[in-house]
């Protein structure tokens, strides 16, 4: 018995030792790794900058052509300015660069500088101390007010009156219309008004083959109730039938108004009468694929169509109105603006990189590579955009359609305000089970008791 | 050598301790803290980047006001009245053929665990297809029959059935293989007695197999309860939570608000009362089947 328990006890401390071995060994691997992962522990001084470079890195919107962009900008400046190398290195995907973004904040490994900042996020950047004041550079206003209006650099302000974010671009929603699609429904100009838009619909919605299937629809959105599909609906309308018109005024909610309650008449009526579909599409865009004769989208989905559908003919204008609006259409202009975050040891730097970023030569790159709109002032004045325009002439709606846009309020809580409108869109539009008055309140006074529950 | 005894006698060494670390570790940092942090937080609203702030009851009180907590819920009810009937009939059928002695039954039985280890995002994806209001291959043959078309995902009142069904496909093939072996551990000799004394295969069916099957469906009942309890991919995917919040479920409004909104405080709020709602549930179910069994 004893001789048994002498080697049971000897076989256990053996396997102890080995399972203490395995459990260092462990340990210092996943130390290990830690430390040669960048981001993860504190940062380090890379061999650049104890060599006297310093490094920055900078991380623009993950897609093809901003990539290529940044890409091209970023060799430029790093052959102009050998002491101040610039990493390029787009957003982790994820489904959000907001997510990403939050993150990177709470784990303080923000990169020194972003171009993907949508204003709509900002104030949770800064309420968590994220982010730089721009206006504190002594060449602030010297360096954004030659490139943008004052009054949109204003609407950039946050509400403790600093600046963080850097005007960028913008890529207004507009109503992109198939001109096949409508001329064969006899149709010659795009609808400007609700009633043009909806008897052109009665028109174009049709089941060619007598299939029972509609063939071809006026519209169509995402029926999910997913809170940024309403920047592609309802909000631009809003912002178009109230003469610029947002979510708040004055930091109170303000969207209970007859423009709100037009809107909302205006979708239920394409929903009502069968002109927009109440299903999913899958398998491909239907703008794309000829199903559809109007879509609301912004200047990126030109590449799109040259791409995919490069037979197509189609135009761009203005979004639909109500009857008897009389002025220029506004829209959303779904900024993306440049910032530098709190967490870099290079802010004066990044902020010159910055500034490179949106020189008038870079902008024209922005538009020839990306094809999205340049936040300047004087973009169809300006000579060195001309031959730009000139061989791109959709383009022009876009910058003609630049200057009268208008981004997101500067509060917090304006995603889940987003989601209320989008159940109550869903109820009022898609499946007509409430009036657009009842609407409309009802969403004003879901927002206000978000608001409130959230102070 | 100095050795602590237990109150068993069994001898508390060191290296036991050390054997039995990584788990605990394991167990400390992925269950324990978690646990604990998010009991911290009910009380808290936190954002991630911002510091918490504390604000007592408020994440329950303003639970009690809230109309889409009180939806989330009941979606969830309904879903469980749905799905878990649904499965147990399905499941039963299926394992009754399946025991069957016949060729290739192998074959069949894998292939009804196949939709199982299938993503579940590319399952949804796939009956997206199939449910399509106006392009979805079931309402073109239903359109070919002259039936429909059947508002599969855009009716308030057909969504969370037409969830519950793509959700039992899913995941039946898990309760085929319990009540397989529910089936098999039946002695013979009891239907071999059963029909000597003239007893039908209905009879049979109703006097020896539901009831010898009971621990098996109390185990299946508990089991789709808790993964019912549980469902996001299905509504996240297909309807976001609609039409008009019809399938908006308890664990996908948690991951709204923690993960779309930031509302930290108030999904570790939602996450303990659900706990809670399928603890109360688990024990009741066990209540009811247990005195069926004992009857």
């Amino acid at each position: 018995m004893n001789v048994f328990r002498t080697d049971n006890e000897t076989m256990v401390r053996v396997m102890c030792r080995q399972a203490l071995r395995l459990i260092a060994a462990l340990a210092g691997i996943t130390v290990s790794i830690c430390l040669l992962l960048p981001g993860c522990g504190s940062r380090s001084e890379s061999k650049s900058e104890a060599a006297g470079t310093v490094e920055l890195t900078y991380w623009p919107a993950p897609n093809v052509q901003e990539t290529e962009f940044a890409d091209s900008v970023v060799a430029e400046w790093n052959a102009l300015h050998p002491s101040i190398h610039v990493r390029m290195q787009p957003i982790p995907v994820s489904q959000s660069t907001e997510e990403v973004l939050l993150a990177a904040i709470a784990g303080k490994t923000t990169p020194d500088i972003c171009s993907n900042i949508w204003p709509g996020a900002l104030r949770d950047y800064t309420d968590a101390g994220g982010l730089v004041a721009l206006d504190a550079f002594p060449d602030f206003d010297s360096v954004v007010t030659a490139r943008t209006p004052r009054g949109l650099l204003d609407s950039f302000r946050s509400t403790d009156g600093h600046v963080y974010q850097l005007p960028w671009k913008t890529n207004p929603v507009m109503m992109y219309y198939n001109d096949d699609l409508l001329k064969a429904a006899g149709i010659n100009r795009p609808p400007r008004t609700y009633g043009e838009y909806l008897a052109d619909a009665a028109r174009v919605t049709r089941d060619i083959d007598g299939d029972g299937t509609i063939d071809v629809w006026m519209g169509e959105r995402d029926i999910r109730p997913i809170w940024w599909q309403r920047l592609f609906d309802f909000y631009p309308f809003l912002i178009a039938a109230s003469d610029g018109g947002t979510l708040f005024k004055n930091g109170q909610i303000d969207f209970d108004t007859s423009a709100a309650r037009a809107v909302f008449s205006f979708f239920q009526a394409c929903y009502a009468g069968s002109y927009y579909p109440k299903t999913f599409f899958q398998g491909g865009d239907p703008f794309l694929l000829g199903k559809k004769a109007t879509h609301f989208s912004g200047p990126w989905n030109v590449a799109a169509i040259a791409k995919f559908a490069p037979s197509m003919h189609y135009g761009v204008a203005p979004l639909p109105v109500p009857d008897g609006y009389s002025g220029p259409a506004y829209t959303y202009g779904d900024y993306k603006n440049i910032a530098i975050f709190s967490n870099s040891r290079h802010p004066r730097e990044a902020w010159e990189f910055a500034k490179f970023l949106v020189t008038a030569e870079h902008d024209r790159m922005l538009l020839e590579i990306a094809n999205q709109i340049p936040l300047r002032g004087d973009l169809l004045q300006n000579p060195g955009f001309a031959g730009y325009f000139a061989q791109n002439p959709v383009m022009v709606k876009f910058a003609e359609q630049a200057i009268r846009t208008r981004g997101m309020d500067p509060v917090p809580d304006l995603k889940e305000i987003f989601d209320t409108l989008s159940q109550v869109f869903e109820r009022c539009c898609v499946y007509g089970k409430e009036s657009p008055q009842a609407a409309v309140r009802e969403a004003s006074l879901r927002a206000q008791l978000i608001v409130d529950w959230n102070r | 050598m100095k050795r602590r005894r237990s109150d068993s006698g069994h001898s508390l060494r060191a290296p036991g301790i050390w054997l039995a670390s990584p788990y605990l570790l394991f167990f400390a940092a992925f269950v324990a803290y978690p646990l604990v942090f998010s009991l911290v937080l009910v009380f808290h609203r936190w954002n991630i980047v911002t510091p918490m702030q504390w604000v007592g009851l408020k994440n329950f009180s303003r639970m009690v006001q809230d109309p889409l907590f009180h939806a989330s819920l009941m979606n969830t009810l309904v879903f469980l009245v749905i799905h878990i009937p649904l499965q147990i009939v399905v499941a039963l059928g299926f394992a009754i053929l399946l025991n069957i002695p016949l060729r290739g039954r192998g074959f069949f039985r894998a292939l009804y665990f196949l939709p199982v280890v299938v993503s579940g995002v590319a399952v949804t994806i796939v009956w997206q297809q199939l449910y399509s209001y106006d392009y979805g291959i079931l309402n073109l043959v239903l359109r070919a029959v002259h039936v429909g078309p059947v508002p599969w995902l855009v009716d308030s009142g057909m969504a969370m059935p037409s969830i519950a069904i793509m959700a039992t496909w899913k995941n039946v093939g898990i309760y085929i293989v319990l009540f397989l072996v529910g089936l098999q551990n039946i002695p013979r000799e009891l239907y071999e007695a059963a029909s000597i004394d003239g007893a039908s295969p209905t009879h049979q069916f109703r006097f020896i197999t539901l009831p010898l099957l009971n621990p098996t469906m109390i185990v299946i009942v508990v089991l789709s309860t808790i993964g019912g309890f549980s469902l996001f991919v299905e509504p996240y995917v297909l309807t976001g939570g609609g039409p008009m919040q019809s399938t908006l479920s308890g664990v996908l409004y948690i991951y709204n608000q923690a993960f779309y909104f930031g509302h930290m405080g108030y999904a570790a709020a939602l996450g303990f009362v659900y706990a809670i709602v399928i603890l109360l549930v688990v024990l009741l179910q066990r209540k009811v089947l247990g005195k069926e069994d004992t009857a």
